[in-house]
């Protein structure tokens, strides 16, 4: 793993201004995933853009940290049926 | 350019107060906001309208600047000129409050020329009240290319902020497909990583082939007597012409399969898909006498 695309925990905390509390119930709920190398915590940062969608979340819209579980969960099968119903429309060319 | 409707849009009158306007754009901020509705261009732009909405409605200066010129807003700049030289007199400038807005990683976040033009283009809240961030944003852009420029891995050069980008398109992409080049969206803020560029292929068949994934199909015709009696006919392939052999007695619709004469699959190098012929018969027209003749022999023969 290359330690340039790993970003410090506490690193985000004082660029979000977040509380490291905050980013750790974010991994304990599968949100994010962190990295921990040599006792320190680090977040990958191919998965920063969605740290930061729940950031903007839960403190822009003030959904908490079960209505973004809920909310991941949706999305996640959102993105399927859209992903489903793109290779239906694909499809439907042959027909066309 | 038109006349923007603030209270239309955050669904209010005009006697709205400061909480019921703060709870209708947090109700439809929550309702439209970008990362709950991803690959939705007409939410998205709502959001942005709300956003604009509450921008002015929330913002007591900007509220009683808007509710005074209403429809007459072309007019406004002279009006408040002439104003701000009288308040000037007394040391007092005009400026807006800074209110919070919802912010998010997604393009094209601007206001209406409408708002420019009325408030001016520093008006906006941007920075106040939003999201930090620390990673660039990411941009979003439409690439549209041929479906025979995509039967091969080709190199393109793309115009992104300025600067030129030479990335490879794969063979096999699929219409609509997205892909990511790491590190081309914007600047990292303060150190942090850069955003990502996210093409969108929109892919035209210029071609007379179907396809569905890596498989094509196509149809031939094959003359009556050569589906009777077999016999060789020649057809298009995307890389060219074929000779095939048709078997006596095919039926019409009959489908044949082709194996990897079809298109590249995506990022497997060297691995082709299907190509999927259905033969269409042409029946003979115009016939003469003595064909007929031979048909109704051929008739007599079968009954």
């Amino acid at each position: 793993m290359n330690l340039n695309d790993l970003i410090a925990i506490d690193e985000l905390c004082i660029r979000y201004k977040v509380e490291l509390t905050f980013i750790r119930s974010l991994s304990e709920s599968g949100l994010i995933e962190m990295i921990i190398l040599e006792q320190k915590e680090y977040l990958h940062c191919d998965k920063i853009t969605e740290f930061e969608k729940m950031h903007r979340l839960y403190h822009d819209l003030n959904i908490n940290l079960e209505g973004l579980e809920a909310i991941q969960h949706l999305l996640k099968k959102l993105k399927e049926l859209q992903e489903s119903n793109l290779q239906l429309l694909n499809r439907l060319n042959l027909y066309e | 350019m038109e006349f923007i409707d603030y209270y239309k849009i955050l669904e209010l009158d005009k006697s709205a107060s400061q909480a019921n306007i703060k709870k209708a754009y947090r109700k439809l901020a929550r309702k439209y906001h970008p990362d709950l509705n991803p690959n939705d261009k007409s939410a998205q732009a709502r959001f942005q309208q709300i956003n604009e909405a509450n921008e002015v409605l929330s913002d007591p200066e900007k509220r009683k600047k808007y509710d005074k010129h209403g429809k007459g807003w072309e007019h406004a700049e002279q009006f408040e000129h002439a104003q701000r030289q009288q308040q000037q007199q007394y040391g007092r400038g005009f400026g807006g409050g800074r209110q919070q807005s919802y912010s998010g990683n997604f393009d094209n976040d601007t206001f209406s020329d409408f708002f420019e033009q009325m408030f001016g283009g520093g008006a906006r809240s941007k920075g106040t009240g939003r999201s930090p961030q620390y990673k660039g944003q990411d941009f979003n852009a439409e690439l549209q290319l041929n479906l025979s420029d995509v039967y091969t891995s080709k190199k393109h050069t793309l115009t992104v902020n300025r600067k030129n980008i030479r990335i490879t398109i794969p063979a096999g992409v699929e219409n609509r497909q997205t892909i990511k080049i790491k590190g081309h969206g914007g600047l990292g803020i303060q150190g942090g990583p850069n955003g990502d560029l996210l093409i969108t292929f929109n892919i035209v068949n210029d071609t007379k082939f179907k396809r569905e994934k890596e498989n094509l199909y196509t149809t031939a015709d094959v003359d009556f007597y050569t589906a009777i009696l077999g016999g060789e006919i020649t057809i298009d392939t995307f890389t060219g012409k074929v000779k095939l052999k048709v078997k006596p007695e095919t039926q019409p619709a009959t489908q044949i399969k082709l194996k990897g004469k079809g298109f590249p699959k995506y990022k497997k190098e060297g691995q082709f898909g299907d190509l999927y012929i259905t033969y269409q018969i042409k029946m003979p027209t115009n016939l003469t006498t003595r064909e007929k003749e031979l048909f109704e022999e051929l008739q007599k023969l079968r009954s």
